[in-house]
């Protein structure tokens, strides 16, 4: 099967930072001696290089799939990268002390895309939930109130018993942290969190509710409340934008964070005009 | 460059986000369009001769870019080798616009800047670092650091 391998080894060698870098003893394929490489981690591919400053990396080892293993070898500090396919290789690695061994098979086992995906997801989860929090009490401020993720977490415990699936154990004999451990740590502690999250009745969003009243929009982004992605002018990918906030409505002053400066000017001007009409009528 | 090319064959059989018949040309002078199953599982994109079972090839979805080059074609652009384009001919003007959106949030790099904004987001409005109850803070791949080196140099997709 053909493979874009010199773009492959320049996303190895490109300025782009890596997740981690080391000397690692491989054993061969062939030859099975272990071999001194440096070894390079990037996202879910482990590339590995003759030397420290060799420019090309003799090969790579895409980690999608992969399981991460103590193994019991007549090397110290050894691992081993282990897949589930028919008649896959099982690559032998040791480190040069416990510490860095550690490491690695922590650095390997969370190198997934699919682990990758599940983090961003979470987050975003959560994020959005924040954001739908404010919006709905941004015109009725309580002090006191915080939102859902943060007032979840007193329940969950924070320390490495809740997230032991995520870590690896440095006792225990064989780790493997699949990406089926992952997720369902993940889940967990998501439905942890629903336990105590606050009810998603609809808010009535009183800056802005009323459709058209402000055609000047505050940021871009979708009608929907869902998180998208934006194009910048040089090309790039901004992360997703908050759900569009609505302008002032001329009805309702507490509309914090409006972006048409105009609407809201009026409306106070109007507001001023009427406190004083009533005080002049007092007096 | 030696590969785990049966682990990445098995993958290629994984369930994908994005799988379609497309018309394929190579980047090479010479190549000319062919029918493919095309088809997108994490960050690489697999193409088959279709109904043939192993893909003929992969293609690692890092550091390129993909231009929209009219309503039914996209090209993907590696950015070592600009002059090389691989150029994919969609049936509809919606399918080339989901396939281009697809391929360029593919990236392991893209993720990553996404992640790291949400967690600075999260911190900013909570005072708390979301990713701390799973006890992953100090992984390298979730830093902030990590995300503003990449900014800087970051041209990977449209």
């Amino acid at each position: 099967m053909k493979l874009n391998e010199r773009s492959v080894a320049h996303y190895a060698t490109c300025d782009s930072p890596p997740d981690k870098t080391g000397f690692l003893f491989k054993k061969g394929e062939r030859n099975t001696a272990y071999h001194r490489r440096w070894f390079v981690l990037k996202g879910n591919m482990l590339f590995y290089f003759e030397e420290r400053d060799s420019r090309e990396p003799i090969g790579v080892i895409v980690l999608e799939g992969c399981t991460v293993e103590l193994c019991e070898s007549a090397e110290e500090f050894a691992f081993a990268v282990k897949f589930d396919c028919a008649k896959a290789r099982i690559y032998k690695m040791a480190a040069e002390n416990q510490a860095a061994m550690e490491s690695w098979v922590k650095a390997l086992s969370r190198a997934s895309f699919d682990y990758m995906r599940l983090v961003v997801k979470e987050l975003e989860r959560q994020l959005e939930d924040i954001q739908e929090t404010q919006v709905g009490v941004s015109c009725k401020p309580k002090s006191g109130r915080r939102p859902p993720a943060a007032r979840s977490r007193s329940g969950a415990s924070s320390s490495s018993s809740s997230s032991s699936s995520l870590s690896s154990a440095s006792s225990a004999p064989a780790v493997s942290s699949t990406f089926s451990g992952q997720k369902n740590a993940l889940e967990e502690a998501h439905s942890r969190e629903n336990g105590v999250m606050w009810s998603k009745a609809p808010v009535p969003i009183s800056n802005g509710s009323i459709e058209g009243a402000s055609s000047c929009a505050s940021w871009d982004g979708s009608e929907d409340s869902g998180i998208n992605m934006s194009i910048g002018p040089d090309g790039v990918r901004a992360p997703p934008v908050p759900p569009r906030r609505r302008g002032a409505s001329l009805e309702n002053p507490f509309s914090p964070g409006t972006g048409c400066f105009s609407k809201l000017h009026d409306w106070y001007g109007r507001e001023v005009q009427e406190i004083r009409a009533q005080w002049l009528e007092s007096q | 460059m030696r590969f785990n090319e049966k682990e990445l064959i098995s993958l290629s059989r994984q369930p994908s986000e994005m799988a379609s018949e497309l018309t394929m040309r190579g980047p090479k002078k010479g190549d000319v369009f062919k029918k493919r199953l095309v088809k997108l599982v994490v960050n690489f994109l697999f193409y088959f001769r279709t109904d043939e079972e192993e893909p003929i090839g992969a293609l690692l979805l890092e550091q390129c870019r993909v231009e929209r080059e009219d309503s039914l074609t996209f090209t993907i652009i590696f950015l070592d080798e600009a002059e090389r384009k691989y150029q994919f001919e969609c049936d509809t003007e919606e399918q080339c616009g989901e396939w281009t959106d697809s391929i360029i949030k593919a990236s392991y790099e893209f993720m990553r800047k996404n992640l790291i904004f949400y967690r600075t987001e999260i911190h900013k409005l909570t005072g708390k670092d979301p990713l701390e109850q799973y006890g992953i803070s100090d992984e390298t791949r979730f830093q902030v650091s990590n995300g503003l080196q990449l900014k800087a140099r970051e041209t990977s997709s449209l």
